[in-house]
């Protein structure tokens, strides 16, 4: 039993716990302002849903400064009365410790594996430590499909407001449903449910001192249950809110970070995904419902802005990348008025497939390859803006399904010139 | 007439003599280049095959260096032409080795010179292949993060940081090969302070206010991001 990753005292608390059902892991970094409820609606939810399951709870944190490790240890639920519960049968442990390794989610969830191997595990989930709209439903969703459904991955499946999630809708959505063929709305959701089995399996793919380990966790997860033919679901979770985004967060770091684990998937499984076509839906629980969503406000003519002078800048790297034809598209584009601007989906999906095929032929670092891709992108997003303006929320989400089926459409331009030395 | 006869024979004799004693020399030579070319020959195919299976080509292309060869009209894989340059430098020094073997004190000094200066020669060769790829790879770097912001002057600015890396590794290359350092260094400076100096008097004195606009114009582009932005890319 590999478990180098976990501390001294924290195996010593293990050999404490012995066995347990179900392992609820909680990856963290100064999240003392809303961990102490997620941790409240994680014991809530496994004390009315698996009473009789013995269940731990880990905290693998990422060296936080603000006390987040203390928020864990205090937080529980004090009186069961007034969510209408009896005491729970079975206690809940808690596990709150700094993981090792590469300092990133990647480890954090490393650390929570190696957790739910030593105590034999049946069931897992992680949920992220900044969310507020968490209810104690969200673990008999993202469990139960694992624990009496015998299914090794639950992906999540958020009501989001129809301009969120851009990256997830324009690239990862589309094109992992075009690769793998399965119908996983949020692929890179964060929260998931997974079994022991799989959990295993993840312990033994050699990624744990690669970029797996720092980001693109959550891609690599949903790929690896994908690609290696294990049983996926998505449970509906209701609305993803969490705390106010990190305003220092750079776009194309998120950019590059998910682009880049994606393209590195596409590298590590061509036979997989190349005889693949169309897509087929996965099983889906919980009961969906209508969400009151904020209003967002976005500054497309900002956003067009920058797309129009990057399509001046970066003119000779686009044309090493998508070639002559798709390159005068994008400048076609880049001159047409704000009111008429739109980004056709073809063109969109040869742009990313463009960039998988470069990335694949390595025609320059890809740091640099996929951060040109920012302000094609937001291209594309300003688009999506300004076509979806008057759209309610179904109305735009069939507008990400034709794109999706423009994907799959256009998939053997992809696999032709993947082949291509 | 014998006299005469041998007034013709000694110099002949004295010519067979040295020719004689050269003979050895020219041998060793000979032998030297042949075993060396061939040597050269082996170490060349060795390369270029390690170079191909460590996926040098591909790194080429990332860097930058293969267009900079296409510019340069050749059009041969990076991995060859890394092969070509090192069989000539051996066989250079092959040649160079061999003639040391004559025995014939000019060529000695010569030889002597060749491999004093050998070490310059190397070490400017990698300052300028470093150079080229750092210098491709920072101004490509400034290229993209100022045309994300949206930047007007993105390729100018970036190739302006190209231009000044170049001077940098040029200034340094000349440098290493020792040709006329004082007046490299002077220059150099000149170019460089001048720059600076143009660049201090432009937006200290002349462009204040159109520095004051472009920072302000920055900043509230920026607020008004932050403010108006609110989308959630993940």
């Amino acid at each position: 039993m590999d478990t180098a990753v976990l501390r001294a005292e924290v195996r010593a608390q293990l050999a404490q716990i012995g066995q347990a059902d179900i392992v609820i892991g909680i990856p963290s970094y100064n999240s003392a302002r809303t961990i102490g409820h997620v941790v409240r609606a994680v014991q809530a939810g496994l004390a009315k849903y698996f009473p009789e399951h013995k269940a731990v709870i880990v905290n693998a944190d990422g060296g936080s400064t603000d006390g987040t490790m203390d928020v864990v240890r205090q937080s529980s639920v004090e009186d069961y009365k007034p969510i209408m519960l009896r005491e729970r049968v079975e206690p809940i442990a808690k596990l709150a410790f700094p993981y090792s390794g590469i300092p990133g989610k990647g480890s954090a969830f490393r650390a929570v594996f190696e957790i739910a191997r030593t105590l034999d595990a049946k069931a897992c989930a992680v949920v992220d430590s900044d969310l507020r709209s968490i209810t104690p439903e969200w673990i008999e969703l993202l469990v139960k499909p694992v624990l009496e459904g015998g299914f090794d991955y639950v992906s999540p499946l958020y009501h989001r407001h129809k301009f969120d999630g851009t990256i997830t809708n324009s690239i990862v959505y589309p094109l992992t449903r075009a690769l793998y063929g399965k119908r996983v709305r949020q692929p890179i959701g964060g929260d998931f449910g997974f079994s022991g089995k799989l959990a295993q399996f993840y312990l033994s793919q050699d990624v744990w001192q690669s970029d797996v380990a720092r980001f693109g966790i959550d891609i690599w997860m949903t790929t690896t249950a994908l690609a290696n033919d294990f049983k996926v679901a998505q449970s509906f979770l209701g609305a993803k809110i969490h705390d106010a985004k990190d305003p220092g967060a750079d776009l194309s770091d998120m950019l590059y970070q998910v682009v880049s684990a994606t393209f590195d998937l596409m590298e590590r499984y061509p036979n997989v995904w190349m005889p693949i076509h169309g897509s087929e839906p996965v099983p889906t629980f919980g009961f969906e419902y209508t969400v009151g969503l904020e209003h967002i406000n976005v500054d497309t003519s900002r956003m067009l802005h920058v797309f129009r002078e990057a399509s001046r800048n970066l003119g000779d790297m686009w044309l090493e990348i998508l070639g002559n034809g798709d390159l005068r598209e994008v400048e076609r584009l880049a001159s047409s008025d704000d009111e008429s601007f739109r980004f056709p989906p073809g063109l969109w999906t040869r742009v990313i497939y463009d960039y998988a095929i470069a990335f694949h032929r390595q025609k320059m670092s890809a740091a640099h390859l996929i951060r040109s891709l920012v302000p094609l992108y937001i291209g594309k997003t300003a688009s999506f803006v300004i076509e979806a303006q008057d759209m309610d929320q179904a109305e735009a989400e069939a507008e990400i399904e034709k794109l999706c089926k423009e994907f799959e459409n256009e998939k053997d331009y992809l696999t032709t010139h993947w082949r291509q030395p | 007439m014998t006299e005469f006869v041998e007034m013709m024979f000694v110099p002949l004799q004295e010519l067979f003599e040295q020719f004689k004693a050269f003979l050895p020399g020219l041998f060793a030579m000979l032998v030297i280049l042949v075993v060396g070319i061939l040597l050269a020959k082996l170490i060349e195919l060795i390369l270029t095959k390690s170079l191909t299976a460590m996926k040098f080509d591909g790194w080429s292309d990332r860097m930058g260096v293969t267009t900079l060869m296409r510019k340069g009209d050749m059009w041969g894989k990076p991995s060859a032409v890394v092969g070509t340059v090192v069989f000539w430098l051996l066989t250079i020094v092959t040649l160079m080795g061999g003639m040391s073997a004559l025995n014939v004190d000019a060529i000695d000094q010569l030889v002597a010179q060749f491999f004093g200066y050998l070490p310059r020669i190397l070490s400017a060769v990698i300052v300028m292949v470093i150079g080229y790829v750092l210098t491709g790879f920072v101004s490509r770097a400034v290229l993209i993060a100022t045309a994300n912001r949206g930047f007007h002057y993105a390729k100018l600015l970036a190739e302006a940081v190209r231009f000044l890396l170049a001077v940098l590794i040029f200034a340094m290359v000349m440098e290493q090969l020792q040709i006329a350092p004082s007046i490299v260094l002077a220059a150099f400076s000149i170019v460089f302070g001048g720059i600076v100096a143009a660049l201090a008097i432009a937006f200290g004195v002349g462009g204040i206010d159109a520095a004051k606009r472009v920072i302000e114009r920055e900043t509230m582009e920026k607020r008004a991001e932050e403010q108006k932005d609110e989308i959630e890319h993940l």
